[in-house]
């Protein structure tokens, strides 16, 4: 039985060869397109599945609130959260504190090794996460002062093929650690880094006893990971948290008008749910995983719909068949199975297609996701399961209405050859296009609204100039803090002598990337102590100001004339939290920061320290020349490369024991866009993909209609109509469905364009260009795709039509 | 083996019924040789078709081998209607994207008929008709003579015992169908299969030993 199936099937698949490759050229797209977006996807939602307790497993976040009003959103908070919680609460069974310490340069031999990411972390981490160890006993790995944890592949770095358990690494020169444990690289899919561990009791020794992190509700920059025990009432027990502090530092806080809530995120939902202050990572957007997910089906079920509106439209063709079958003995339902079948059939070659096309664009995928998807893939289950599972739903979902329809045909008037094809097939099909155009405009729409996006960021003023600027990384080992400013000094004054480097100026903080140091407490020295406020502070020297060409819009820079030791310079935003509105207002009065009391001297204008996804965040610019973080280096166009080697070269003379790192600012500010520029070009190529497999179903629909219609035109012709008379008769079928696509698509976009563009702070207006752009474009797809057809029926000489009717 | 009691059948049109088949009354046995003539829209095809079960009556009784088709469900017709009735169509009705062999072999699909004995009914049946050099070819290949063999031996392939067959040489020449009529007697008195012939030739229907006439749906008695 199934051999016979499978003859007619390929029998008719052959017969109609046009219509075989349309149908399974468009399948093989669509399943090709979602069988990518959702590995893709599949990686996304990936994230701290692996930690055998992440169900347990909830990390302490942290809202600050100035005056009732939110001032700063952490998800590393304050340090005394972790130990106050677990002592108070008998839910949470065990807690991680954890903080960064930096980067940390190790010597190991001759050779300078520079470890990014370093992290205290208590002795229970290796119980509430699963990283494991492959040297070292995780139960103690961090429980002695001044032991470390090293990642393997560091360990590899620092000792080669040496054992690492038991050897002593000396961190920036500074403090010796001796290796307890060596894990296994933290896996990609997490939204932890960390090269190294070291145990939290030596980062409380280190703070020394005043300043105990365990009372410091002030102190934010502590990761506190809680681990529940099983049943907990999470809800009732994130309640309980921000009460239990008021009760704790309350009173302290009354007194500045400040307050904190505090609440609990799963440790799964941190890679695509939070985008707070001191993320370990650019964390990923839940939006738009879910959007590729929504588009990865849009393109598969437009494909499905064109098995549809294809095998229904062929229906009449093949009644005769389902006539005789019945009247041979055939059943209903045998026939839906036969149907069913050769659906199957189509969706396996399909399938077998999709493989190949997968294959093909396997690296230009890697390269566009950045992700690294190997032929192994292929074997995964991640990849099996969806891959049979749109096998399996693409046959049911596609043969299904097929097969009905089909299957119900009555043999007597089949057989009789007086079967009309009927109005009720075709309006259904006539909405299955509006539905496959539908989807099309919309996807056509969001690409040029990203796309926009994209470039209207690019392209916006950013209140400073960051080109052809030379960004070094400052150096971490550097001696005795009190040499470091003249130093500094000497090495600044070495770059100028360089023909090539007009400028060089030192910072905490560079643009592109969130301001490292967040600052409470700030007031006018004569307001009362509750009108303080939160400010991202960068510390600056004398000559930054001028070298990022940013605006002064009041007051005056620093300047060495002036001796100013204890200045600061507001942006604009600033100066608005500070609760003024001009310059005057506020220029050479006196703000508390910190118990210093420091002078405004100017206002700058508010500038683009990050993408402009971001707000324009209240800064304070804070004049400290011996600061430590980076020098950025103003070079003339002239030869880079050899003005890079003299920059080195003064680099290994004052800072030896460092390593050399360096990049271009503009280039750096721009990497913002990457994630978006992705997403764009993802987006962007599935619409592609999206719109060439609605095409292809159209263009068969088109020549079905079209053989239907050339009696009609013959007709037409014989009665003296010209060619544009019947072409528009033609198109005006089509067209009055793209404008009923476009009708349904334009308020369904423009509610996903608006949502998707309030994560943007500085954003495009949605409007009208939006639409109709992608409306033309369709028209003129979808016309030129019907021409193929319709034109050739219209030239043709309606003797021959009419005499083959 | 057949038995027609008040079998009825309209279409309804504009609240106005137009009568089919009205009020037939017809005894069919074993081995008969039927042939129901009648001018056009008198019914013929319809009264064949309800025989046939490939329509339904909408009045009256019908029982076929004892059995009573009219209260029977759709898959237990379906049964009985594959075991027992072959079907040969005025326009033959091959499908055309199967060979000659694959066409006869369609109806032992439906009966789950091993492949192995599928093999050598359709073997046999190839044989009988002298077309076995012919099984490969697709129905287009062949001429409409050859195409009612093969659409004959496909109605006789599972062995009915009754022969439906609608105008079965209205599409031939008339030497064509005297083969036609020649194998309809031959099968009839050799193998016992009973014929109901819906024709419009004097000449085809006194092949049969009975002639049923038709008129606006009833059944002519001869006077």
């Amino acid at each position: 039985m199934l051999k016979n199936y499978f003859k007619i099937t390929w029998r008719n698949l052959t017969r109609h060869r046009s219509y075989a490759i349309i149908n399974i050229l468009g399948l093989a797209i669509g399943i090709a397109a979602c069988l990518l977006i959702l590995q893709y996807v599949y990686y996304e939602l990936s994230y701290d599945q692996f930690h055998t307790k992440k169900d347990r497993v909830y990390r302490v976040i942290q809202d600050r609130y100035d005056n009732g009003k939110l001032s700063t959103q952490w998800a590393a908070g304050a340090f005394a959260a972790g130990r106050n919680f677990k002592d108070a609460f008998p839910e949470i069974e065990d807690y991680v504190s954890m903080t960064g310490r930096g980067a940390s340069v190790i010597k190991e031999g001759e050779r300078i090794i520079k470890l990014e990411r370093t992290y205290f972390a208590s002795e229970s981490f290796f119980r509430l996460f699963s990283y494991p160890l492959v040297q070292g006993d995780p139960q103690t790995a961090l429980k002695e002062l001044n032991s470390a944890v090293i990642s393997e592949s560091s360990a590899k770095k620092l000792f080669g093929t040496e054992k690492a358990l038991g050897k002593t690494i000396r961190i920036n020169q500074n403090n010796s650690y001796t290796i307890t444990g060596v894990m296994k690289d933290i896996p990609e899919n997490s939204h932890m880094t960390a090269d190294v561990l070291l145990s939290y009791s030596t980062f409380i020794k280190q703070v020394g006893p005043d300043n105990n992190p365990d009372n410091a509700w002030d102190w934010d920059g502590c990761f506190t990971y809680v681990l529940l025990k099983p049943g907990t009432d999470v809800k009732a027990l994130e309640k309980k948290l921000t009460p239990l502090v008021a009760q704790k530092n309350g009173d302290s806080w009354k007194q500045f008008n400040a307050s904190a809530s505090f609440y609990l995120q799963p440790v799964t939902d941190i890679h695509l749910y939070s985008n707070r202050m001191i993320e370990f990572k650019a964390n990923g957007d839940g939006k738009t995983v879910y959007l590729l997910l929504g588009i990865a089906f849009f393109v598969v079920i437009i494909a499905w719909v064109n098995y549809i509106n294809l095998a229904t439209a062929k229906a009449v063709g093949r009644a005769r068949e389902v006539g005789i079958r019945k009247a041979i003995g055939s059943q209903r339902s045998q026939l839906i199975f036969q149907f069913l079948f050769e659906s199957a059939l189509l969706n396996a070659i399909a399938l077998f297609v999709a493989l190949l096309i997968i294959l093909a664009v396997l690296p230009a995928f890697n390269r566009m996701t950045g992700m690294d998807l190997g032929l192994g893939l292929l074997a995964g289950k991640n990849f099996m399961l969806p891959f049979f599972g749109l096998f399996l739903l693409g046959t049911f979902l596609s043969g299904i209405y097929p097969a009905l329809v089909l299957s119900s045909f009555n043999p007597i008037t089949v057989l009789k050859g007086t079967m009309v094809s009927t109005g009720r097939g075709a309006l259904l099909r006539k909405s299955l296009v509006v539905f496959q155009f539908t989807a099309s405009l919309f996807l056509l729409i969001g690409t040029l609204t990203v796309s926009r996006q994209i470039s209207y960021m690019q392209g916006q003023e950013l209140g400073m100039n960051i080109d052809q600027t030379l960004v070094v990384r400052g150096p971490i080992v550097t001696g005795p803090d009190s040499l470091f400013a003249g130093k500094t000094n000497a090495f600044t004054n070495e770059l100028l002598k360089i023909p090539a480097i007009s400028k060089v100026a030192v910072s905490s903080s560079i643009p592109g990337e969130p301001v490292g140091w967040n600052a409470g407490g700030i007031r006018l020295i004569s307001a009362p102590e509750n009108t303080q406020k939160q400010f991202r502070v960068i510390a600056v020297d004398y000559e930054y100001i001028d070298l990022m060409g940013l605006k002064l819009i009041g007051g005056r820079k620093f300047s060495r004339d002036f001796g100013d030791k204890k200045g600061v310079i507001f942006n604009e935003a600033g100066l608005k939290l500070m609760g003024f509105d001009k310059p005057e207002e506020i220029i050479g009065k006196d703000i508390f920061f910190w118990g210093d009391t420091l002078t405004v001297h100017g206002i700058v204008g508010n500038f683009h320290q990050q993408s402009l996804r971001d707000a324009f965040e209240p800064l304070i610019l804070r004049l400290i020349p011996e600061m430590r973080g980076y020098y950025s280096v103003k070079v003339k166009a002239a030869d880079v490369s050899q003005t890079l080697t003299a920059v080195r070269k003064s680099w290994d003379n004052f800072f030896p024991g460092n390593t050399f790192e360096y990049f271009f600012l503009d280039e750096h500010f721009n990497d913002q866009y990457n994630a978006d520029r992705r997403f764009g070009q993802v987006f962007g190529i599935f619409t592609c993909m999206a719109i060439l497999v609605a095409c292809l179903g159209l263009f068969g629909l088109a020549s079905f209609t079209t053989i239907q219609k050339t009696k009609e035109i013959g007709i037409r012709k014989v009665l003296g109509a010209s060619v544009p008379s019947i072409l528009r008769l033609l198109y005006k079928e089509f067209a009055v469905l793209i404008v009923v696509a476009f009708l349904v698509a334009t308020p369904v976009s423009w509610y996903a364009a608006s949502q998707w563009l309030q994560g943007y702070a500085f954003r495009i207006n949605v409007q009208q260009g939006l639409f109709l752009i992608p409306f033309m474009i369709m028209m003129v797809v979808a016309l030129l795709t019907v021409s193929i057809q319709t034109v050739r029926a219209a030239l043709a000489n309606p003797v021959t039509s009419l005499r083959t009717e | 083996m057949i038995a027609l009691q008040h079998i009825s059948k309209w279409v309804t049109n504009g609240g106005l019924r137009t009568f089919l088949l009205k009020d037939i009354n017809l005894q069919i046995e074993e081995g008969e040789f039927v042939s129901i003539m009648g001018p056009s829209g008198s019914g013929k095809s319809t009264l064949l078709n309800v025989i046939g079960m490939l329509d339904d009556a909408d009045e009256g009784e019908y029982n076929f081998l004892g059995q009573s088709i009219h209260t029977m469900k759709e898959k237990q017709r379906s049964q009985l209607y594959k075991a027992h009735i072959g079907f040969v169509f005025q326009a033959y009705h091959l499908i055309d994207e199967l060979t000659v062999y694959e066409n006869i072999e369609t109806p032992l699909l439906y009966q789950d008929t091993k492949s192995a004995e599928r093999k050598a009914m359709v073997g046999d049946m190839l044989d009988r008709f002298n077309i076995v050099g012919k099984k490969d070819l697709f129905p287009n290949q062949l001429s409409g003579g050859q195409q009612q063999l093969v659409g004959i031996a496909r109605s006789l392939i599972a062995s009915p015992k009754l022969l439906l067959a609608d105008e079965p040489t209205g599409n031939l020449n008339s030497k064509q169908g005297e083969e036609i009529m020649d194998l309809f007697k031959q099968l009839n008195e050799e193998d016992g299969v009973t014929i109901i012939q819906v024709t419009h030739s004097e000449k085809n229907a006194a092949y049969g030993n009975r002639i049923i006439n038709l008129l606006d749906g009833r059944i002519e008695h001869p006077r």
